[in-house]
């Protein structure tokens, strides 16, 4: 097997593996980049339903560990998933639970010793941008590893599919300087972009 | 081929912004939690005289145009309240340019810049809610990589189609990568 070989099928099976992936990255760019028109199409529906509302109390310490006291609200709301925690104000502790297809989240209201628990409306462009926006080894389960492990795969996939495609083009003698004329454009306009923004 | 060579800064940019993303906590300890700071540039007096009814909106334009940072901003303050903040979002330089209008004074500062904040700015910008022409010619190469994208994984698939002796293998790969895919959107 030559060299020339190994790297047109590298480019290529690589790129058949990860094809769900950049089908994925490429169709949910659409509503990150037309936001407004999806936000208009879904305007005055509600974001979420009410599933219970009871009352709660839990103490707060003063240096209490948020990420502690997210996970007793996330197991005393039911929900199931992965979650993270936040703290919008000093009266309130969201606990933010995110699957690609359903989203919950779970507000205790300290000063209320209330607890709400709501379920997201679906939306494709939110299944989408979800997917799309999904990453990163903060959290600890096998799975969320696993989807952070393949995003870098995806982008050692784009970066091997440059390599290898500046290499394929350089051995196709004939397209040479209409390839030349082609990246050399990109790169300047590029770079005008960089200047100008 | 040409389209993939012209648009491959993008390429490039998308996959190293996705990773700085994807390693979010490596840069947080090696950064520091929060946005990265500003350094003083420069300070000066403002001479300009603004009238009673101009806009927040205005005032700021003028100021990035006498200070000869035009472009996509956001502004926080009133001239009534006796300060405007400017944020000017270059991606490789945002600056933060404080108006008092007590004084006429006019600090503008400079974002140390970092290479994760600088392609995650990159990354993020997109879409035509701004005014600027630049802007829009922006977005539109955001969907033409957009676009590029879709007609890549079908011309892809075509080509392989066409290569007979790589069917066997190729379609090995895909069956596995749709059976990950589909683990994962059931899992997750």
């Amino acid at each position: 097997m030559t060299f020339n070989l190994v790297v047109r099928r590298i480019h290529l099976y690589l790129a058949l593996f990860l094809f769900p992936w950049f089908l994925m990255y490429g169709i949910s760019s659409v509503p990150f980049s037309h936001a407004a028109y999806f936000d208009q199409r879904n305007r005055g529906m509600p974001m979420w339903h009410l599933r219970t509302e009871r009352p709660y109390d839990l103490e707060i310490p003063e240096n209490a560990n948020l990420d502690e006291i997210g996970a007793r609200i996330f197991k005393d709301s039911g929900l199931d998933g992965s979650f993270g925690t936040y703290r919008p104000n000093e009266r309130q502790i969201d606990v933010y639970v995110y699957t690609f297809w359903k989203s919950s989240q779970a507000k205790y209201l300290i000063d209320q010793k209330r607890l709400v628990v709501e379920d997201r409306r679906f939306r494709w462009d939110h299944f989408l941008t979800g997917m799309h926006a999904r990453g990163g080894y903060e959290h600890p389960a096998f799975l969320e590893y696993a989807w952070a492990g393949v995003v870098d795969l995806v982008c050692l996939g784009f970066i091997v599919w440059i390599a290898t495609g500046i290499y394929m083009w350089w051995q196709l003698r004939r397209t040479r300087s209409w390839g030349f004329l082609a990246l050399g454009s990109g790169v300047l306009l590029f770079l005008v972009f960089l200047l100008a923004l | 081929m040409y389209l993939a060579l012209f648009l491959t800064p993008w390429v490039l940019m998308y996959a190293l912004s996705t990773m700085a993303m994807n390693h979010r906590g490596f840069f947080k300890n090696l950064y520091g939690t929060g946005p990265a700071p500003y350094e003083v540039e420069k300070e000066q007096t403002c001479v300009r005289k603004f009238s009673s009814d101009a806009t927040t909106a205005a005032i700021a334009k003028q100021l990035l145009k006498d200070l000869g940072l035009e472009g996509t901003y956001t502004v926080r303050g009133s001239i009534g309240g006796g300060r405007l903040t400017i944020l000017r979002q270059d991606p490789v330089s945002p600056r933060r340019i404080t108006y008092t209008a007590a004084d006429g004074r006019l600090l503008v500062e400079k974002e140390v810049f970092r290479v994760p904040a600088f392609l995650e700015r990159m990354h993020r910008r997109r879409g035509y809610q701004h005014k600027y022409l630049i802007e829009d010619a922006w977005a539109s190469s955001v969907d033409a990589f957009i676009v590029a994208m879709i007609f890549w994984a079908g011309s892809g698939l075509w080509m392989w189609w066409e290569l007979g002796e790589t069917r066997r293998w190729g379609a090995i790969s895909a069956a596995c990568g749709v059976a990950l895919f589909a683990l994962f959107l059931l899992k997750l």
